[in-house]
């Protein structure tokens, strides 16, 4: 070999080298990325499933998680209104529920004193829904004892007896009032007396210890899982209709973010092709214009904005949300991405006799496809997570707000009161669209057949 | 026949009273607000509504309502009649932009508590009829006290009985504080007008006088004398999120603190009585917290949107508010009301806060045209003594001189 050759392959083994330690750095990189964001939306669905997001310290096990609860939910579900997912209390309920108190063995058990409230979940808009409780139809109420094992506790070396027994408590629906949605349970005892055990684990523990509270002993497994979501889209009503306001802002944020792509993408699309393609007198300005005026903060024209569409009497109206803002950086894209296709296949249609408006449809739309797939990912994640204009536009009423805007009110509603569970439920469905609309349309993104679509 | 009966169908739609009706936009904020307006509006006074001829859209807004009704004051998109936080409204009053309260409403404005009119005048004249409020009273956990021996707090106890009893509790219970104190002046207030000291002297200038001082001192030194803790300590940001939560055996707080409760902890066992008096002048110091219905003076509506609220503040409409356990009415006469003598502890704190009105040093929760900038410079004095950032001394010698910049002297 000779020296030459040998140098040469010996700068080949460090170029080699080189690019290896990049793609390690990149893909490090992108991993790390990746476990940050994907931890932090597990982290946000474990939070949206709990009693109290805010808990510290933060718990990754917990009740709603644990299969053996699933089940008994399901049983109990089934047992207060025969729908062993969603749980209820209705005609027909027949419920079994257990607790176990423990006590030191020179300490009376007494039996708890067992009383369904009469509370209603949450405060905000709840407090005007929930009419019915279970308080008011049951009948058949039954409480029995019996006397368990004693067994023998150790602390710091010291063995003392202790006593427990366990209290079934039976009671059924008086069958011709309603289903109702949740049997709140409280137990009280004396605090030489621990609850040891339950058919579910109490919801809080109050009183300093005195007082054991449950929100709903008939969950239903879904029920007890999903409580927080189907507390945001039940309790967010609209006062005159009965009707969900989640639901309702859930189906105008889809409008609105639907108008908005259709919208941004015919004027993209057209804009984009016309400024990289066409040539006409002012070409250049009208792109340096385009520029200038995306650099201008949407704060300086809010208000010349909004006493427009406010005389054109578009106020509190989802399309004022949609045209407010249709096109911006999406031009550049879909300029920058025409400029790369070569000039070659469109006048090969030319010559093939199609005409301008054939070629843009026929032939140059159809390679975009990854600028138009990014473009449609931009404006619908833009308009989905857009909150100033909602919030500017769109005043009232209730039901035509936006999911961010909606958010907001349940947060008003609901956080004076600290009952953040139900808010996290709400925003973390908020995010679940986005995401999979980057799950189904991110291979578009990568894939690029423009350099199938011309020899070199 | 056809000219008769022509001639007695014009006469017939001309008797006939007219139906066409005006449309009066109203506007609050949304959240547990909705319930209370949407219910008045569609349950309690529908029917008084329709006989006055009006017809009535209510748009709830949610976010910074203050921000928003800048904003569509400015742009002439505002409702009819809204609500003006006492805090923020002098701004609004001075702009032009609120009409006075009608003459035709004068009675109503008769009928209220004197205190919640204060808070609304502006050059002499009202600006808005007091649709609600709230005043601050000390809730205390009667199982806390109960366990530590300590007796509950009452009425005529001093500040030195409070703390006092503060302290055994801690003492004697160990996993407890006696209150969580935060750098606010909303709960810090209940102390300082205690004293006699006013926010603003005659002049309209903010003086920090000794009898500050001696509130100012009470209140920031009771995480020292083993009497409290800063809220911030136990992870809360504000009194009721302690109280609720069992770390403290009492907060000062407003009656918004029983909706509180009855979601994070339903079956605390709580009683509320005043705040405690001060050993020197033997008064209580108290804030109102409040909001008007006020007309927008562009209106177009202005005589039936004056009517509206007429009728949002009749007895009937006070009556349902006092009775759902929503807000606190503003009438005086409803003191005398028979659910303030109930014997549970939601009737029991809204008894204490509606008196707490009328009871000793009582001042309106807004500071002139300063607002917010007031507000912060007490803060923050607040919170360099709390945070020992600052000697108390020279946290007061601090604020002075900011607010002598800000009110003159």
């Amino acid at each position: 070999m000779t020296e030459s050759a040998l140098e040469s392959r010996v700068e080949q083994a460090a170029v080699r080298r080189r690019q290896a330690a990049s793609l390690i750095i990149l893909y490090g990189i992108l991993l790390a990325v990746a476990t940050v964001l994907m931890g932090t939306f597990m982290f946000a669905l474990l939070a949206s499933l709990k009693r109290d997001p805010l808990e510290q310290p933060f718990r990754l096990a917990f009740e709603q998680i644990h299969p053996a609860n699933w089940v008994v939910a399901w049983r109990l579900g089934r047992q207060g209104s025969g729908d062993a997912f969603w749980g209820g209390f209705g005609p027909s309920g027949d419920v079994t529920f257990e607790l176990t108190y423990a006590a030191p063995a020179d300490v009376e058990l007494v039996e708890p004193a067992i009383e369904v409230p009469r509370r209603r979940p949450g405060t905000g808009m709840a407090a005007a829904v929930y009419r019915d409780f279970a308080a008011d139809h049951i009948v058949d109420w039954t409480i029995e004892h019996a006397a368990l094992e004693p067994f023998e506790v150790e602390v710091d070396g010291v063995v003392t007896p202790w006593q427990r027994a366990t209290w079934t408590i039976r009671f059924r629906h008086d069958n011709e009032g309603p289903r109702i949605e949740r049997v709140p349970l409280t137990a009280e005892a004396p605090l030489s007396q621990t609850l040891v055990d339950a058919t579910l684990p109490p919801t809080r523990i109050e009183r300093r210890g005195r007082v054991a509270s449950w929100e709903n002993i008939t969950p239903g497994s879904l029920g007890y899982v999903f409580n927080n979501y189907r507390r945001v889209i039940k309790e967010s009503v609209d006062l005159n209709t009965g009707n969900s306001l989640f639901v309702s802002w859930f189906k105008n944020s889809f409008f609105i973010a639907a108008g908005r792509v259709i919208l941004t993408l015919v004027f993209a699309t057209m804009a984009g092709y016309a400024l990289a393609r066409l040539r006409f007198p002012g070409n250049r300005a009208l792109f340096m214009l385009l520029l200038v005026s995306m650099m201008i903060p949407v704060q300086v024209t809010f208000i010349s904005n909004y006493l427009v569409i406010r005389d054109i009497n578009l106020l509190n109206t989802p399309w004022a949300v949609i045209m407010v803002t249709i096109v911006s950086a999406q031009v550049l894209i879909m300029k920058q991405f025409f400029q790369s296709i070569p000039k070659e296949i469109e006048e090969a249609a030319l010559m093939d006799g199609a005409g301008y408006w054939t070629t843009f449809y026929r032939i140059v739309l159809p390679m975009s496809r990854p600028a138009l797939v990014t473009v449609t990912i931009m404006a619908f994640q833009g308009a989905w997570n857009d909150f100033f204009w909602p919030l500017v536009l769109i005043n009232s009423p209730a039901s035509a707000f936006t999911l961010p805007v909606g958010l907001l009110s349940l947060r008003n509603a609901y956080g004076g009161a600290g009952d953040w569970s139900l808010i996290l439920a709400g925003a973390f469905m908020s995010t679940v669209p986005v995401l999979i609309m980057f799950m189904l349309f991110q291979r578009y993104i990568v894939d690029n057949p423009i350099a199938s679509g011309s020899k070199e | 026949m056809k000219i008769t009966t022509t001639l007695i169908t014009a006469l017939s739609l001309a008797t006939t009273p007219v139906l066409a009706s005006d449309v009066v936009r109203i506007s609050g904020w949304g959240g547990n607000d909705l319930v209370v307006v949407n219910s008045l509006l569609n349950e309690v006074l529908a029917d008084d509504i329709r006989a006055a001829g009006i017809t009535v859209r209510y748009e709830p807004v949610e976010g910074d309502f203050a921000q928003y009704l800048t904003n569509a004051l400015s742009a002439g998109t505002a409702a009819d009649v809204f609500y003006v936080d006492s805090f923020w409204g002098a701004p609004l009053f001075r702009s032009g932009a609120i009409a006075p309260v009608s003459n035709a409403n004068q009675a109503v404005a008769d009928a209220l508590i004197p205190a919640l009119n204060e808070a609304f005048m502006y050059n002499g004249q009202l600006m808005g009829l007091a649709k609600d409020f709230n005043t601050l009273a000390l809730q205390f956990n009667k199982d806390i006290f109960d366990d530590a021996g300590v007796a509950y707090p009452t009425m005529d106890d001093t500040w030195h009985d409070f703390r006092s009893k503060l302290q055994a509790v801690s003492t004697n219970l160990g996993d407890v504080h006696g209150i969580c104190v935060v750098p606010d002046y909303a709960r810090f207030a209940a102390f300082a007008l205690g004293t006699g000291w006013s926010p603003f002297n005659e002049q309209g200038h903010t003086v920090l006088d000794d009898r500050f001082r001696d509130a100012f001192e009470f209140y920031t030194t009771l995480p020292d004398q083993g009497a409290g803790v800063m809220a911030a300590d136990v992870g809360q940001g504000w009194m009721g999120g302690c109280f609720g939560d069992e770390t403290t055996a009492v907060a000062i707080e407003g009656s918004w603190i029983s909706g509180f409760l009855r979601d994070q902890a339903p079956s605390m066992q709580y009683g509320t009585v005043g705040i405690p008096v001060h050993p020197g002048t033997g008064e209580r110091g108290n804030l109102i917290f409040t909001v008007s219905w006020s007309v927008a003076n562009d209106s177009q509506v202005k005589d039936s949107a004056h009517k509206l609220i007429e009728l949002l503040m009749s007895p009937k409409a006070q009556q349902w508010v006092l009775e759902s356990g929503l807000a606190l009415p503003s009438r005086e006469s409803l003191g005398n009301n028979p659910y303030f003598n109930g014997t549970g502890q939601e009737a029991e704190i809204s008894r204490v806060v509606f008196n707490g009105a009328s009871d000793g040093y009582v001042e309106p929760f807004a500071f002139a045209q300063y607002g917010g900038d007031w507000k912060s410079i007490m803060d923050e004095a607040l919170g360099a003594a709390l945070l020992k950032e600052r000697t108390i001394d020279d946290a007061i010698r601090h604020a002075q001189q900011q607010f002598d910049r800000l009110t003159g002297r």
